[in-house]
This record gives C-alpha cells, sequence and structure tokens, in this order.
C-alpha cells in the first residue's frame, strides 16, 4: 500500500505537507488532484518546483480516480492532495477507495464559519463532509504530525448526524 | 537610482521579528512590507501579495522564509508576469544586505546579491580545543 496521506487543504503543497507530514513520513510521489491546477500547465509546474526530490504528479479528478488503485500496488510512499470536501468527494464518487482524509487546512472566506482554528465550513462544506462520512470514509483534522488528531465531526456536531457506516 | 520596495512574507510572525531585529543593528527600517501566511489561504495570501506588488511600478523583491511553502506558491504566483524576483531562505545577514543596498543596484542584481550574502552567512566555528 504505498498511499500514506490523503489530505485536503485549500494549500495544497505547502510548509506543513512538504516539511512535517513529508519528513516523517518521506513520500516518493504526491499527487496534487485538482481540476484547475492541472488545467494550468503554470500552475503544475510551479507545484512540482514546490517539493523538491519528490515526483509530484499534478492531474484532475477522473485521471486521479482512475489510476487510484494501481498507485496504492506500488512501491514507495504517496500523498494525495485536494483542495476542498468537494473534491474529495467527487475522487471517491468516481471509485477512489479511501478510508481516512485528513483535514489540514480549509481556511476563511467569507461565508464560512469556524470549526477548528484551521479548519473554516460552509454548508456546501458540511453538506460533502456528511456524505464523505456516510459513505465510512474517516476526517481527520490534524495540520501536523505533532498535533493532536480530531474527528470533524467532534468539533462541528453538524455534519455527524447522517452518519451511518462504522469506522473504518 | 530608484530603491527596490520588498515584500517581506514569512510563517508566523518572523517577518515581523526579523524587521525588528534589523532595526537593532541597521536603525529605524522604513519601507519593508510584512505579510504572514497565518490564516489564510493559498487565494486569499495570493491576494494580499498582489495588492502590494501591483503598487510597485518598476518591480521589486519578494523576499520568503523558505522554498515550497505557501508563501513560495502565492510570491511565485503573484510575480508572474511581473518585474518580480522572489528570493527564498532570507535570514537577518541577507535583509541586512538588502537594507544596505536597495538604494544602489536594479532588481534582479540586488536579487542576486542578497542570494550570495544569506548562503554566505552560514559559516561553522568551533571553538578552539582549550
Amino acid at each position: 500500500m504505498s498511499w500514506a496521506l490523503h489530505r485536503i487543504d485549500d494549500r495544497l503543497i505547502h510548509g506543513q505537507v512538504v516539511v512535517a507530514w513529508g519528513q516523517r513520513m518521506n513520500p516518493r510521489r504526491i499527487w496534487v488532484v485538482d481540476d484547475a491546477s492541472a488545467a494550468n500547465a503554470w500552475e503544475a509546474e510551479l507545484l512540482a518546483s514546490s517539493a523538491p526530490g519528490v515526483e509530484v504528479r499534478v492531474m484532475g479528478v477522473a485521471e486521479a480516480a482512475q489510476g487510484h488503485a494501481a498507485e496504492a500496488a506500488l512501491e514507495g510512499g504517496a500523498f494525495l492532495l485536494v483542495r476542498d470536501l468537494a473534491t474529495a468527494l467527487a475522487l471517491v464518487e468516481a471509485g477512489a477507495r479511501v478510508s481516512e482524509f485528513n483535514v489540514g487546512g480549509l481556511h476563511y472566506a467569507p461565508g464560512k464559519d469556524k470549526v477548528h482554528e484551521y479548519v473554516y465550513l460552509d454548508g456546501s462544506d458540511r453538506a460533502a463532509a456528511r456524505a464523505l462520512l456516510a459513505r465510512g470514509i474517516s476526517l481527520t483534522v490534524q495540520d501536523v504530525p505533532a498535533s493532536r488528531a480530531l474527528a470533524l465531526e467532534a468539533l462541528d456536531p453538524s455534519v455527524a448526524t447522517a452518519r451511518t457506516g462504522p469506522r473504518e | 537610482m530608484s530603491r527596490v520596495p520588498a515584500l517581506l512574507i514569512t510563517h508566523a510572525d518572523l517577518a515581523e521579528a526579523l524587521v525588528r531585529a534589523a532595526e537593532r543593528v541597521y536603525g529605524p527600517v522604513e519601507d519593508v512590507e510584512r505579510l504572514s501566511n497565518e490564516g489564510l489561504s493559498r487565494a486569499a495570501l495570493e491576494k494580499e501579495i498582489v495588492d502590494r506588488v501591483e503598487k510597485w511600478p518598476n518591480g521589486g523583491l519578494v523576499l520568503i522564509d523558505f522554498w515550497g511553502g505557501s508563501c513560495f506558491t502565492c510570491g511565485v504566483s503573484a510575480a508572474r508576469g511581473r518585474e518580480v524576483v522572489v528570493v527564498t531562505g532570507i535570514n537577518l545577514p541577507a535583509l541586512l544586505d538588502y537594507l544596505h543596498n536597495r538604494d544602489s543596484y536594479p532588481v534582479v542584481e540586488l536579487a542576486e546579491r542578497i542570494r550570495v550574502k544569506g548562503q554566505e552567512s552560514f559559516r561553522l566555528q568551533r571553538a578552539p580545543a582549550a
């Protein structure tokens, strides 16, 4: 199993990913799953340059879902990054088998309210979170490995109501 | 030669602290804008940077704490299409060198000078045996 971390973080590749999680888990590959970045060669190149020594692949949701199982069988650890809960849900709905998403950073934007120091949600974020939880996928809020892991539904009970499946 | 403006972008409050430290050595520091990525999404941070660098008619320097963080990606995105150079790994010797030379060099040459000064600032010195 190469997948070491599936992370939801609106900064995509950044210091916490490369330094904190990267130094601990030493991924060989980082998948940035983001339709907008994948459609922009310049942006894809910038993301690739942000993690020296690691192979960075920037791709859309459909391509990632298609290749997800094959990556799981490869040697060496891999990270997968999406920018929001909706993309995480789209990836799973497109067929990627994920048991847990790390919620690393969903920062303030107008219309979003605070759930945690670095997690702000609006109605559509909550709908996506509920759908992920209903599929039995864990949503774990934790910015860096050294900080405490918290279940998203414990921080924001409104996303927990629709939960039906057991945690894997 | 006109002054090359700078925007210092770091994690937490390092930018403010670096400027305060520089003031102890250099004296009052003017015209160095400071920004923290604290609590900002990528889109919000990039906008904060663009709002500042677009006011530079002749370009300038974006000084960043380390390569690969959100300060870096947003800084590079904001610099795109402008006469703006991103310098990563900024430390006190590099910042001081910027302050001493910002009125004497064009943007690109100043950036290169700061890079060299920053790299030269890492030295090892073991105390002599007792």
